[in-house]
């Protein structure tokens, strides 16, 4: 568990230059909007409503929506990447609305009613009496709703690790999932260090003016302006001009981030790993052209996106959804890797507790009396209705947990069955039996290499070389490979780069 | 002497409740007018017509003989000096700073400010040395309100507007400030106008007392005037009070 110095370096800057970006876009909103306000108790009402419904929505909710809103703009002409530093910076601005919007509003209505007729009364026009005195005396509630912002939009910013944006949360999304605690603690400790930092020099600018007292608020005022003109500095959209690198995708889960490495790796081009998208983020990029690459499986296409029910033997399907991939999105297969990740439903083998069965139809009678854990997709899923309806599967609780979290519950038999992945290799580790699935509720979770169709045309040479990885994969490499990094610690790009 | 201020036929509404009904009065050069009535009489809404913080309704407010209405609002209060009951000094400026506010505005140059500034403030009792500095919180309540007279008059106003300044100070003080308010006044030759509910303050500091009810003018004349020939009962009431006090003592 050592420390990647270099590494947290980098996503500390990364972390700073979205949370600058945000809440100095968030200020130039909220502060003109909140003077606006004060005076116009109409207008006060509907921003503060709608900052205040933005508040509810949840971080990464509100994060993640920001990339189908942005490739929607693409409709209207407007092309602006869809992932990636944009909608983090977006998503965290209208996050930091509220407590600013708030405190400029109150603050300047709370200046004493005597002090503001004494304004108008020695003949300040309205602009004078709003700079002279009353932003002046609001300044101290302004400040502390900028500092609440600071802090909330510094912590939210972890958050953009699964929209594409580098930051601390690469280490927290990326440690929780290959169980590296050193990671996940180095990005929350990261983070609250730039938070405290940041507060604590926005602290010591606003009491040093207020007390008059240069040598303070001098050098932390500098300090603020320097790290907003370094964020500035750096481009929002992070790919203006120049040939920008390969961007390979990657969903929240370890076999994802070891495929990634090896796409990377076999790519040998400069490639940026984007880990920790969500399935629908990571399609949604692909299709819109900010993400190069990923691996997908059939079976997810057939059920979530193409919002299949029926069921198909495995080439007909194949054939279908590559059909389907090319003509409805310009999105080509590139490779076929070999191995199928499906859905599956495991249970502790009879020598732990388990029940003595190998077929899913044998399962029903005894679901009541069993609770079934899944990772956050599985009782959302085509698959699962599925499994409800052709197995008459009832269990007795359903427990929604993270994937990391599920095998431990299973093996201190907090759960009795759970939603496992066929290649997973703790499958094996815990000593889980996979039940047969007798009666073809699950389609085929063939992994496939997809690329979006302009750059495969773009880069043949490239492609080429991807597609020797046709068929190179099976089961059991891919279970090693996976075992590799949960099981041993090794990190992705080790595991990946001893496949030959 | 010249009539400064006129106003004619003033009537102001707010909503269905009618401040001011019809007031008719001039300030004349040099004089100090008192506005003298109970609360609800409308003496601090007629005062406020002065320096444009009321809009009348109807009718029409004059100073040297222009209309009010025809100067930006800012440029006109930069022309009257004005003090209140609350003070309203400027808590984030130094007792110095909130004295040279409306020169400033008006863009003296930094020695003639400073100059007057500390004119001023040896004028009320509060010598730059010492007070200069102070946040206005640092200051007693009569010191605050003496701050309040100084940066009134700070811009050589031609007229200078009261609203019961010394309302809230215990009487030692109000006596003692009615008093330098006296000399000043006869110093500078000022022109004010003075809006008290306090009959005493009224006698004492007024050249001529506008009495007020219920926002009609009922009388205006000279304390002796108004003792001698009394226009309306009220009148006759509000001198009684004091000469009872009087009769009391001896």
């Amino acid at each position: 568990m050592s420390v990647d110095w270099p590494r947290l370096g980098e996503l500390m800057l990364a972390h700073l230059r979205l949370s600058l970006w945000a809440l100095l876009l968030g200020a130039a909103i909220s502060l003109p909007l909140g003077v606006a306000a004060a005076r116009r108790p109409a207008l006060e009402r509907a921003a503060l409503a709608v900052a205040s419904v933005i508040q509810t929505i949840p971080g990464l909710a509100l994060l993640a929506i920001m990339v189908p809103a942005l490739a929607a703009l693409g409709a209207f002409g407007l092309e602006l990447p869809s992932i990636g530093a944009l909608p983090a910076v977006l998503g965290l601005t209208l996050y930091s609305l509220l407590p600013m919007l708030r405190n400029t509003v109150v603050g300047i209505a709370e200046v004493d009613e005597s002090v503001k007729r004494a304004a108008l009364g020695v003949g300040m026009t309205p602009g004078q009496r709003l700079r002279r005195v009353e932003l002046p005396l609001a300044a101290p509630v302004i400040v502390a709703g900028l500092r609440t912002a600071t802090v909330w939009t510094v912590g939210m910013a972890t958050l953009a690790t699964p929209v594409g944006a580098s930051s601390l949360g690469d280490l927290i999304f990326g440690g929780l999932q290959t169980r590296d605690h050193g990671a996940v603690l180095a990005g929350c400790l990261g983070s609250a260090a730039l938070a405290l930092a940041l507060d604590g020099l926005i602290r010591a600018a606003e009491l040093g003016a207020r007390t008059r007292r240069p040598r303070l608020w001098a050098p932390a005022a500098a300090a603020l302006g320097a790290l907003c003109l370094y964020a500035l500095a750096s481009p929002l959209a992070g790919l203006a001009g120049g040939e920008r690198p390969l961007r390979v995708g990657a969903k929240p889960f370890t076999e994802q981030y070891v495929l990634a490495e090896l796409v990377a790796q076999r790519a040998g081009a400069p490639t940026e790993v984007m880990r920790s998208l969500g399935s629908n983020v990571a399609f949604e990029a692909l299709a819109a052209g900010d993400l190069d690459l990923y691996v997908e499986y059939t079976g997810t296409v057939w059920t979530a996106l193409m919002g299949r029910e029926d069921r198909a033997p495995r080439e007909a399907l194949n054939a279908e959804v590559e059909a389907w991939l090319r003509d409805e999105h310009d999105v080509v297969v590139v490779a076929r890797l070999g191995f199928e990740n499906a859905y599956a439903l495991a249970v502790r083998s009879p020598e732990d507790g388990g029940p003595r069965i190998t077929r899913i139809s044998e399962l029903a009678p005894l679901a009541p009396s069993m609770e079934v854990g899944g990772d956050y997709e599985l009782f959302g899923r085509g698959e699962w209705r599925s499994l409800e309806e052709r197995y008459g599967l009832r269990f007795e609780a359903q427990r929604t947990m993270d994937p990391t979290l599920l095998y431990e519950a299973i093996d201190a038999g907090q759960v009795d069955v759970i939603g496992a992945y066929t290649t997973d290799g703790r499958v094996a580790a815990y000593d889980l039996r996979v039940l047969e699935d007798d009666r073809d509720a699950i389609p085929p979770y063939d992994a496939v290499l997809i690329a979006n169709g302009a750059f495969a045309r773009g880069r043949p040479a490239l492609i080429a070389r991807l597609r020797t990885l046709e068929g190179r994969i099976d089961d059991d490499a891919m279970r090693a490979m996976n075992r590799a990094v949960d099981v041993d610690g090794e990190t992705p790009a080790r595991a990946a780069a001893r496949h030959r | 002497m010249a009539d400064l201020i006129e106003l004619d036929r003033l009537v102001v509404r707010f909503g269905d409740v009618t401040a001011v009904d019809g007031v008719s009065l001039t300030v004349r050069e040099g004089e100090l007018l008192m506005l003298l009535g109970g609360s609800g009489s409308g003496k601090t809404t007629t005062l406020e017509c002065i320096n444009a913080l009321v809009t009348p309704t109807e009718g029409v407010v004059r100073l040297r003989g222009e209309d009010v209405r025809s100067l930006p609002p800012h440029a006109l209060r930069r022309r009257i000096g004005y003090c209140f009951q609350g003070v309203g000094l400027f808590p984030h400026l130094t007792v110095a700073e909130n004295v040279g506010i409306t020169p400033e505005l008006l863009g003296w140059d930094e020695a003639r400010v400073r100059a007057r500034v500390e004119a001023l403030l040896a004028r009320v009792a509060l010598p730059i040395e010492e007070y200069g500095d102070r946040l206005p919180d640092a200051l007693s309540g009569g010191q605050r309100q003496r701050v309040g007279v100084a940066r009134a008059l700070a811009a050589e106003p031609e007229v200078v507007l009261f609203d019961e300044p010394f309302g809230a100070l215990d009487p030692i003080t109000r006596e003692q400030l009615q008093a330098e308010l006296r000399t000043l006044k006869e110093d500078l030759g000022l022109t004010s106008v003075f809006v008290t509910h306090d009959v005493l303050e009224a006698l004492t500091l007024g050249d001529r007392i506008a009495v007020l009810r219920e926002g009609r003018l009922l009388q205006v004349g000279t304390p002796r005037e108004l003792a001698e020939a009394p226009a309306d009962p009220y009148v006759t009431a509000l001198l009684e009070a004091p000469r009872r006090a009087l009769d009391r003592l001896s």
